[in-house]
């Protein structure tokens, strides 16, 4: 993949296909200048412009990144960004997640950003999804957000609660699709896509801000939450049967073990976000109970052990959930 | 209840030994407990004798001319159809392939993998190796052989790991039915590789003298194993330094004849294991625990899994401190009441939570969730 830079246009190819980046401006659709810095020089050719500006950092980008697998997506990026930073003089904030802060595209948005106003500024954020976390709601401009760094549709969401109405969300990726819980949104954007590489790109307004609330990490904790709360609820019932020495069949024990291994499933799934994070092995070893105590009836053995052990399982578990997700007052 | 054609399929050739070890005795109780067939896949590594305690079994030998595993791989695209529960062994690379083919051939297989690893193998896993991540999430069920171990895979993998002691197959072992506590002698049994570093032999030698004045009554200390070299001239030097000990510290060396390890056990009271490292629970301990002997062990990964924390053992947490163990052998030395209480409790401990008959009827249901959770809800 390479850009090619001319006098009016800058193009991406790759191969036998190619992406129109940009444009060069032409007068007719000057007066949309709305920034201090001219699109391209007028009376004088003195000065650099902005159109002189964006050949050169896409020069640069070219040297920096031209082996980076991301390239293509980097310039995509720059065209989608581009009318954003241009839309006014105003200060705009942006933010990317997904590459290390020293990626060579970085330095190139943010030399561009920087010449069409010294206040803008472009933020990397460490490649955790905890780093979503000091950012305020509807706080930026823009947001980048390679995919393949965290392709989960909670942290995805949370990435897009943080912009503005009206800004701009960039989901990137080398991926030809994306994850299928992803699906959804994807389809709500505009693609842009050349080789490999492929931007999804999203203008956020109310449908939008409201999905993101739907499927946001806090939410998910939330239904996680109601779901184990659930399934506790269920073993509550199970557990005292069995324990109770009623004769019960071995599906019973089988479903009392599928509900503690979903459970567990799905404390592992928010497991960034407990406070106590030995809760999924405390399930483990009340379904080892549980297995154990049923293995136990069904070969007539000796069971007083096994019984002590499944009722110091289940109230380690059940004093553990409702210590997590109940907290007493 | 559901039959399974199972096939277990080492990392690297079998040797005849491992026939009669966790790697093999375990897929071959599952076979006996819920199975239809059991074939162990290997390149030959000579002959198979103890294949003759393993009825049902059968041994498939893999041709010569190719690597082990790529012709395990062969083997297993040829004949992927009988295979309903394939059994690894070892977290090891060499799985990889063979677990891509088998879930893409059998995606409604069921892959178990026994981990046999410890803490610091666990550490250095390259999970950010993708071949190697998508081998271990190809795995329908993960065991590790402790349960400080599993805590750690936990918070380390987050996926749901089982814990699955290495346990005792019952009847290898029918000397040990008759056992009696009167049969035992003041005796401290220590058996394995003496000398190997991870065995750290000299703890107990040392350990032994700096307990022996506190002995109300005569111990013997016995070290069954191989001697290395270095692990001699200690010995000697032990001799010289301690001679009224001498007497009374014997090194029987390397005893392949079971009958007369079994002996050993069977007469005496107290185990000691000065491991620095153990991945879960070693063979000897499970085989001095059901002849009744109290175990005395270092703070190996499995220890609170081996005296279920402390109350049928000992630990000295320290695995290099001389005289935190020596204590704990003068204690337990001096206790003849628990000595002799602990004879039955822990050989009812080990039967009920190291039997692998009943470990395997755990796997069974573990197995049974597999396909509980593929149903349609």
């Amino acid at each position: 993949m390479k850009i090619e830079i001319t006098d009016t246009r800058i193009t991406l190819k790759d191969s036998s296909e190619s992406f129109s980046i940009l444009e060069k401006p032409v007068f007719p659709n000057f007066h949309h200048n709305v920034t201090k810095r001219p699109y391209i020089s007028t009376y004088y050719e003195a000065g650099e412009t902005i159109w002189g500006h964006c050949q050169g950092g896409l020069e640069l980008l070219a040297d920096f990144c031209h082996e980076d697998p991301y390239f293509g997506c980097y310039a995509l990026l720059f065209r989608r960004l581009y009318p954003l930073l241009l839309s006014s003089s105003q200060a705009k904030n942006v933010i990317a997640y997904g590459q290390p802060a020293n990626c060579g595209a970085y330095k190139v948005f943010q030399n561009f950003m920087t010449f069409l106003q010294e206040g803008n500024a472009l933020t990397a954020l460490a490649q955790s999804s905890f780093s979503f976390q000091v950012l305020s709601e509807q706080s930026c401009h823009a947001f980048l957000y390679c995919l393949d760094t965290h392709p989960a549709l909670s942290a995805v969401c949370d990435a897009l609660r943080k912009i503005r109405p009206g800004g701009l969300f960039l989901l990137y990726t080398l991926q030809d699709a994306p994850p299928a819980q992803l699906i959804p949104l994807c389809e709500k954007g505009e693609r842009d896509c050349l080789g490999p590489c492929t931007v999804y790109a999203f203008t956020v307004d109310e449908a939008l801000s409201a999905f993101a609330c739907a499927n946001s990490s806090e939410n998910l904790i939330f239904s996680r939450a109601e779901e184990i709360l659930k399934r506790a609820g269920d073993l509550q019932n199970l557990i005292p049967a069995m324990l109770a020495g009623a004769s019960l069949s071995e599906e019973v024990y089988s479903i009392a073990a599928l509900i503690l291994q979903q459970t567990e499933e799905i404390l592992l799934s928010i497991y960034d976000y407990l406070e106590n994070d030995a809760l999924p092995v405390l399930t483990n070893a009340l379904k080892e109970a549980v297995l154990n105590y049923y293995v136990g009836v069904s070969g007539q053995y000796e069971i007083t052990t096994y019984r002590e052990k499944l009722t110091q399982s289940s109230e380690a578990f059940f004093s553990a959930v409702n210590a997590e997700f109940i907290k007493e007052s | 209840m559901n039959k399974y054609r199972m096939c277990m399929i080492p990392a690297y050739p079998l040797e005849n030994v491992q026939l009669l070890k966790d790697r093999v005795i375990f897929p071959y109780v599952c076979f006996r407990t819920f199975g239809e067939s059991l074939r162990l896949v290997t390149k030959s590594t000579g002959d198979y004798p103890y294949l003759s305690y393993l009825e049902g079994a059968e041994l498939v030998a893999l041709p010569e001319e190719q690597p082990h595993m790529e012709a395990a791989v062969h083997y297993v695209t040829e004949h992927v159809d009988e295979i309903d529960l394939l059994f690894l062994f070892g977290a090891r690379g060499e799985y990889m392939e063979l677990t891509h083919i088998y879930k893409s051939l059998r995606p409604d297989g069921i892959i178990y993998l026994k981990l046999d690893i410890n803490i610091d193998w666990a550490n250095t896993l390259p999970l950010f190796h993708k071949p190697f991540s998508d081998f271990l999430h190809s795995c329908d069920i993960i065991s590790c052989e402790g349960r400080r171990l599993q805590s750690l895979l936990y918070k380390k993998w987050q996926r749901h790991i089982e814990y699955i002691p290495n346990g005792v197959y019952y009847p290898l072992y029918p000397e040990a039915a008759d056992v009696r506590f009167e049969e035992k002698e003041n005796m401290i049994l220590t058996v394995g590789r003496l000398g190997d570093i991870q065995k750290n032999s000299l703890l107990l030698l040392y350990a032994y003298a700096l307990a022996f004045p506190n002995l109300k009554e005569p111990w013997e200390l016995v070290m069954v194993g191989s001697v290395t070299p270095e692990f001699q001239t200690d010995y000697e030097d032990f001799c010289n330094r301690y001679p009224p000990l001498a007497p009374h510290v014997h090194l029987t060396g390397n005893i392949t004849d079971k009958q007369r390890l079994y002996q050993y056990y069977r007469r005496a009271k107290i185990f000691a294991l000065p491991s620095r490292g153990e991945g879960g629970s070693p063979n000897v301990f499970s085989e001095a625990a059901i002849f009744g002997c109290t175990v005395l062990t270092t703070g190996v990964d499995a220890a609170p899994d081996m005296t279920d924390n402390g109350r049928v053992g000992r630990i000295s947490s320290d695995i290099e401190d001389f005289e935190g163990f020596a204590k704990e052998l003068s204690a337990l030395c001096c206790d003849p009441a628990y000595l002799a209480r602990n004879f039955h409790e822990i050989r009812t401990y080990i039967k009920e939570f190291f039997d692998y008959e009943r470990l395997a009827s755990r796997l069974r249901m573990l197995v049974e969730l597999q396909a509980l959770k593929r149903r349609p809800s």
